[in-house]
């Protein structure tokens, strides 16, 4: 499986590069131009800004079907012939593709973010040097906040891959025709819906959660430490819920999502699709 | 001698269409097996089957006594009809590639075959010709000790030259102790390497035996007897 990582990396690493050099530009050169006094700002700089927007958010959308597009290509391209005919199991080749593309996700969005908080140091200096502000962001925020922060948003985008790549695969099996093939679009919205109902409806049936600041189970009732007391005339508020009070059902039900869908794109390579 | 492939009632339907009908066929350990046939005739179909590309309708596909997964194809050396190599790649990247997942890639046969192609590893991928593209495939299925070589059209579509450099690299770099399919409808070009010919029209066998023995009982060449089971 490392060995075929790899060689994934080595085939989209130019590109993320090539996306990162360009966002980082555009970026840095926005906040220069937004930066200036407001009257040395002109229509052409204007439209400039609008057009790096644009790109911007076309580039953002183009990586993100890239990235995603590398298991599709698989499904349609001749390079199928290759990748599923090592001696790996579907589990392996989707596992893979999807440590990868996981991975240059979390690359993109870890550089773009430091490279933002450096970009706001140097054109919008404020007076709090940025250990001094993120020693007071530790004070309001607790560390196990910002690992469930990170854990959640890791596993969320593993979960919405584990999702495209079902929709890629069930969508390949469905319509044999390339053309047709984006169709894997609409079933990977369809799917979502129903996904979105499954996990609203376990969640109001199994209305039980884990606090995990505290590890304390119960109802939202029991652990919402949103506290109101009634002294003579004055009313007192103290509202000290954490924000990591979490659906239990909710937790699982996403975590066997993921597994299930991972292991049945695994399944549809190994047992049905044809190329 | 041992059965390096059994077929057993092999079915592959599309939608209605029967692509292969009920094919029965065993495959010796050392034998080189032409499955000859026109367009369409399901020689491809037969062959994605057998390297785990498509799935069969119904029936029973082995190899090396395994059904078609991992195993098979760690022992299976395959040459498509087409370009299925990475287009970032250059032809060392596809060296390292087979050398990372298949034990059996001799380096050395595949530098001696690469030079016999005139070919170099600093070479790009997309910038190969179509021959070449054809050679350098071949270049690397070969250079595997592999137990089965499936071969899926090898010569279909290149020069005659580059024609000539593939099927002496095939005879010259065929290990005996492997069996290798070679599917085709050139058969005069190939006819004096197969060990067995299979005959396949609309996706039924409809002729099958030992190459040389088929040849004394209906006194022609095999490219002759292609002719005339298939009408040409």
């Amino acid at each position: 499986m490392f060995k075929y990582m790899k060689y994934e990396i080595r085939g989209t690493y130019k590109y993320i590069l090539g996306v990162l050099a360009l966002v980082l530009v555009l970026t840095t050169a926005l906040y220069y131009y937004i930066s200036r006094p407001a009257n040395q700002t002109s229509g052409l700089g204007q439209l400039f800004v609008a057009l790096s927007v644009l790109i911007l958010f076309g580039t953002t959308l183009a990586t993100f079907l890239y990235i995603v597009g590398s298991f599709r290509k698989e499904l349609y391209e001749d390079t199928g012939y290759l990748t599923f005919t090592l001696p790996l199991t579907g589990n392996q080749i989707v596992g893979s593709k999807l440590v990868v593309a996981s991975l240059w996700f979390m690359v993109l969005a870890v550089v773009i973010g430091i490279y933002n908080i450096i970009l706001v140091s140097i054109f919008a200096p404020i007076e709090v040097s940025i250990s001094e502000l993120f020693s007071s962001l530790f004070h309001i925020i607790s560390i196990r906040y910002i690992l469930f922060i990170i854990v959640y948003s890791i596993f969320s985008i593993v979960n919405m891959l584990v999702v495209v790549y079902f929709s890629m695969a069930i969508s390949r099996i469905t319509f044999r025709n390339k053309r047709i093939g984006g169709l894997w679009f609409i079933i990977f919205l369809i799917l979502n819906a129903v996904l979105a109902y499954g996990l609203a409806y376990v969640s109001q049936a199994f209305p039980y959660y884990i606090d995990l600041d505290t590890l304390k189970i119960g109802t939202m009732d029991t652990l919402n430490r949103f506290h109101m007391e009634f002294n003579d005339s004055s009313i007192s508020v103290s509202a000290n819920a954490s924000g990591l009070i979490t659906n239990i059902a909710a937790i699982i039900y996403s975590i066997v999502e993921t597994v299930g869908l991972f292991l049945a794109t695994g399944y549809l390579i190994d047992r049905k699709i044809d190329l | 001698m041992k059965n390096i492939v059994e077929i057993k009632n092999l079915t592959k339907k599309y939608s209605n269409k029967k692509a292969l009908d009920n094919i029965n066929l065993n495959i010796e350990e050392g034998k080189v097996v032409g499955i000859l046939g026109p367009n369409g005739s399901g020689k491809t179909t037969l062959i994605k089957i057998l390297v785990g590309l498509l799935r069969q309708t119904s029936g029973e596909v082995l190899i090396d006594g395994q059904r078609i997964g991992v195993y098979t194809k760690g022992v299976v050396s395959y040459l498509p009809d087409r370009n299925f190599l990475y287009k970032w790649m250059r032809i060392e990247d596809a060296m390292n590639l087979y050398k990372d997942f298949y034990s059996d890639f001799a380096e050395e046969k595949f530098n001696d075959i690469l030079a016999f192609m005139n070919l170099d590893k600093s070479m790009k991928i997309d910038s190969l010709s179509k021959g070449m593209h054809e050679k350098l495939n071949l270049s690397l299925v070969l250079s595997r000790n592999a137990k089965l070589y499936i071969l899926d059209e090898p010569i279909a579509g290149v020069d005659p030259v580059a024609r000539e450099q593939i099927l002496d690299a095939i005879i010259n770099n065929y290990n005996d102790k492997s069996s290798m399919i070679i599917t085709t409808h050139l058969v005069r070009d190939m006819e004096s390497i197969l060990d067995e010919v299979v005959f396949l029209k609309e996706g039924k066998i409809v002729l099958q035996g030992n190459a040389e023995e088929l040849r004394e009982e209906k006194g022609k060449q095999i490219d002759d007897i292609y002719k005339e089971v298939f009408g040409e």
